[in-house]
This record gives C-alpha cells, structure tokens and sequence, in this order.
C-alpha cells in the first residue's frame, strides 16, 4: 500500500520538476543583492549627480540618457523635470536593463529615488543613478540659483525656463509651480 | 491580491498558531519526536530524518516554484533568509556537532518534550542556555559573525542556471538520494538494527544480547 | 504508561510531504517560512532584558529579538504550536510517555547530559548560522539559498562524525 503512494509522491514530483525546467522564470524574479559592492558605491558617492549635473546631461543631450521620475500620477502632471519619464515605483519590478541607457531617477527629497535606485542595481541594471536632493534641489539649484552658484547655474537655469537670483531682489519667485513646496522636509 | 496575504499583527500571529500545530504534528507522526528513531539518520539504520527534510524540500521548493510561475504567490515578497557563507558553514558544522550529541534537534526537541520525553526537555534547555551564551559574547565573535556576506543569493543566481533547471536538478538529487536510502536500510536490516523502524518503542530499553561485543562503540 | 500501545508512524514521505504543505501555506499566509532557534534567541533576549544586566545594553542580537515581546513574535507562536501539535498527535497516537530515551546500554544521567550539552552546542550553532534546521534547512533549503544549503553540508558532516564519538549511546 505505502509503495503506490511513495511512487504516486515521486512520479507526481518528477513530473513538476521536468515541466519547472522548461516553464521559463517564475514572475516577479527574485533579485540577487550584492550588498558589499553596492555600499562601496554609496560610500564613494558614485550612486547619485547633483540637479546641476543632471540640467547639465539634458541640455547637452547626453546619448541614451532617461530621466525617471517615480514619483505619482499627480505630481508628475503637476510638474516634472523637462524630457522626465513617468515611472512609479510599482513598475520598478518588471523594468529590464538596457545597455546602452544611462538612467537619473528622482523623486520629491530624493529618498524614494534611492530606494529605487538599490532595487534597480539589484535587477541587474548599470548605469543608473538618481539625483540627490530630488526635485527640491532641482527647484533650488536649477530652476532658481541663488547668488552664491557655480558660473553656469545661471545659464543653465535660464536654458530650463527658471530665474537665477542674482543679486539683492529676495522677492523674485520661480516660475516653477508653487505646490512643490520649498522648505525642505522629509518628503519622499 | 496575491500572496502572502498577512503582513504582520494579530492574524499573522494566528496563522503562527496554526501553522505550528502542523508542524509539530508532521514532526510528531514522522516520528521525530523520539531520539532514538533520529539517531538512527546517523548510523545509517534508520533514514527517515533524510526522507522527511528532503520530501518537505522538494515540496515546498515546487510549491514556491509553481505558485510564483502561475502569479499567485509574490517571491519578492517571502523572507529567504541572507547569506554568510563563513558562520553559516562554521554555524552550522557546529551545530552539526550538537545534533548528533543531543540526538534532536530545536524543533524536534520541543516535540520530544512536550511528549514527555525527559531528554527532550534537556535539549530545550540546553538550547537555551547556548543561543543566551553566544548571544552574550556576540560582540567580541563579530569578526566570523558578520563575515563573507551574500546578501540574499540562490542557488539560480548563484550558479548562473534557471530557477526552473535548478528546481529540477534537486528534485532529481533527492528521488536518487531516496532510492540509495531505502537501500541503505534494507542492508542493515540484515544485521542487529536499533529496533524496528516503524514501531516505536515502548519497553524500557534493556541490553540487547546480541549487540554486546558484537559492536564496539 | 499509555494504556493501550503505541501506533506505528506514518510513512516518513507523507509526512515530509504534509510538512512541505505546512511551509508553502507558511509562505503563502505571511510570507515567511518556519523557525525554532529565533524563538530561543527572542526567550533569551527577554531573559537578558529582565535581568537588568550590562550585557544585554548594546547588544544588536537581543535588541533585533525585542521588539513586541516574548508573545509577540511569530516564532515564539510558532514554536508554542509545535508544542501543542506534537502533543497532540502523540496523545491520539498513545504515543505520550515520560522516558529518558537513550540506548539499552546507556545511563540516564549520562544521556541527559549530553542532551544539555549537545543543545547547548546547537544554539551556539544557531545563532552564528543565523538558525537551525527548521529555518536554515527547510525554508531557506526550499528557497534555494546559498546560505542556507552550506548550513545543510556543514551541519550534516559534522553530525556523521561527531555521532561516532557518542555511538554507545545508542547501541
């Protein structure tokens, strides 16, 4: 009696088994997370560009580069990074790598960006980074720069639409849309 | 929504409820729950420590495999635990040592015990007092403890061969490692055993006159 | 004594498959496999904690067990179910019986003490693997983790060598 079970178990077993080898990846794909190499990345800050570096990429048209915004739906029509993709965090997993693509994801404060920034290298991807500081320091460093910038701040600025500050006039605003809010918080 | 379908709380304690009393139940009715049927894994007399783990294996490995394949189950989303090759080699060489002294193991010995079984009720105790030691002197070991990390690595990724071939690859290792097994019984079978594989024992253990001077410890 | 004698055990791959079930509708539920060892590591947290002692202050392994409470980890739950369900199976089975289980040529104490012993040597094991054959073996086994199959060949090499030393035991 036990010998039909037991042959039943293994038959039913093996025949799993050869249907898993030829039924492709299980979805989603559990991610291999090398967690050494990707903190020597942080740590030596190869992981992030500053909006400056960024503003620079776009206005000089950098080759295969995506600009991802992962923020959501309404924020993004609010306002997004000129040439930004939509890309929220819950279409991260099924992203597939691209050789020849360099990706800049941001987010609000710059938080989530890093997170999704780890969860990419994690699939495999390789140039990928994010901007650090997120949209506030977009708002801040490139859209309106104060007088103390970097010489091209200003001209980059002004390729994007934005108004440097330049010398004593505190009440000029941006032009950029008032809801991004400037004060610096722990947004995401 | 698909699984798992409990994150943390009161239901998720729950399921830990029910999902024990299963455990413990598979664990009792296979029989180890007695150290002397365990024991016998290393001896070579009685596999069954081997035919359990490694049935559960395959089946909670084709389980996982296929409910992630038909997207009912969310891998991403279950706990594998990370790896440290180092402790987990010397971790676990260690506490090989203490499985074959002791004769159960941490699960198996809350069976043990709550089956009456005194021994069993020992290694409970035992056990506690080495996670509490080691846990004590955890920071002065840091060097082995945190050595050689991995992060979550697979078999799959890890050897650069599909989530499927590798599924199979066990399944195959297993059912070979269960013929050899049932091999390896039926030849010592033929010489003095510990006692009959599928009845448990309940006479009080006395000198077996056939085992004196015939085997040497 | 039982009053009536015991029943024969079920047929170990059943009974591995049955277990195999019990860990898929583990990671199913809540997304976790089983444990034993984390649950001594969190008994033996909360037993540092009350003691009020230096040793625990500072230490991340018993901070990490902390958090909610003896009662409050799933595998303190967990580990209590696998009290009920032995004793329940064994009870149905008549298979409950306070004994000293060893060999017919072995002393109780010395049987005991070894228990203690080995256990002892099995925590420590445990925690610096992170855990035992339920967590390490079964779940991260069928989850195919590299860690987790290392523990496996370690722990099951050493257990064939050491068994030698304590062959009188049993025999």
């Amino acid at each position: 009696m036990p010998n039909v079970v037991r042959r039943l178990l293994a038959a039913g077993a093996g025949a799993l088994g050869v249907l898993a080898a030829v039924a492709g990846r299980p979805s989603p794909r559990v991610a291999a997370l090398d967690v050494a190499g990707l903190a020597g990345e942080i740590e030596r800050e190869t992981d992030h560009v500053t909006a400056l570096e960024l503003a620079a990429w776009i206005r000089d048209r950098k080759p295969g580069l995506r600009v991802l915004d992962v923020r959501t739906d309404s924020a993004f029509a609010a306002y997004h990074v000129p040439s930004a993709e939509h890309a929220p965090l819950s279409s991260i997993a099924s992203m597939k790598p691209a050789d020849d693509e360099t990706l800049v994801l941001y987010s609000e404060g710059g938080a989530h960006a890093a997170q999704a920034w780890v969860l990419l290298r994690s699939l495999g991807f390789r140039r990928v980074y994010f901007l650090r500081g997120g949209l506030l320091d977009w708002m801040e460093d490139v859209m309106s720069p104060a007088p103390g910038a970097p010489p091209e701040a200003a001209a980059l600025s002004r390729y994007f639409g934005g108004v440097p500050r330049v010398g004593a006039r505190p009440n000029e605003s941006a032009t950029a849309d008032s809801t991004v809010a400037r004060a610096r918080r722990r947004g995401c | 929504m698909t699984a798992p379908f409990l994150d943390s709380g009161a239901s998720a304690l729950g399921a830990a409820l029910g999902i024990g009393v299963a455990f413990g139940w598979c664990l009792e009715r296979a029989g180890l729950g007695s150290a002397r049927k365990l024991v016998g894994q290393f001896y070579l007399t009685d596999l069954t420590v081997f035919k359990v783990m490694f049935s559960a294996i395959v089946t909670a490995m084709l389980g996982a495999f296929w409910l992630g394949r038909l997207g009912m189950l969310d891998l991403s989303r279950v706990y594998v635990p990370e790896t440290y090759l180092l402790p987990q080699l010397a971790g676990g060489a260690t506490f090989g040592v203490g499985f074959a002294l002791a004769g159960l193991c941490p699960g198996t010995s809350c069976v043990a015990a709550a089956t009456g079984r005194i021994d069993g009720a020992a290694v409970v105790a035992g056990v506690f007092l080495g996670v509490l030691g080691t846990g004590v002197a955890l920071p002065r070991l840091q060097s082995i403890y945190l050595a050689t990390p991995r992060g979550v690595d697979t078999l799959p990724s890890a050897l650069g061969v599909p989530y499927g071939v590798v599924v199979l690859g066990v399944v195959a290792l297993a059912l070979a490692g269960f013929v050899v097994a049932e091999r390896i019984e039926r030849l010592g079978d033929r010489g003095s055993g510990l006692g009959d594989r599928e009845r448990p024992d309940d006479r009080v253990p006395s000198p077996d006159p056939r085992l004196t001077g015939a085997q040497r410890g | 004594m039982s009053a009536r004698a015991p029943r024969p055990y079920a047929d170990p791959y059943v009974a591995g498959v049955g277990l195999g079930l019990v860990l898929v509708a583990a990671y199913v539920l809540v997304g976790r496999g089983l444990g034993a060892s984390g649950a001594f590591a969190t008994a033996a947290a909360v037993a540092v904690d009350a003691s009020g002692s230096a040793a625990a202050r500072g230490n991340t392994f018993f901070a990490d067990h902390l958090a909610g409470g003896l009662l409050g980890d799933w595998l303190v739950v967990e580990l209590l179910g696998v009290v009920l369900g032995g004793f329940a199976s064994a009870a149905l089975a008549g298979r409950l019986r306070v004994a000293v289980e060893r060999g017919p040529n072995a002393a109780a104490g010395a049987r005991l003490a070894l228990a203690l012993g080995g256990g002892a040597t099995m925590g420590a094991g445990a925690v610096l693997a992170r855990g035992c054959t339920s967590g390490q073996a079964l779940t991260g086994g069928a989850l195919l983790s590299v860690g987790s199959w290392t523990f496996v060949a370690g722990a099951f090499g050493a257990a064939y060598a050491a068994a030698r030393l304590v062959r009188r035991t049993w025999t």
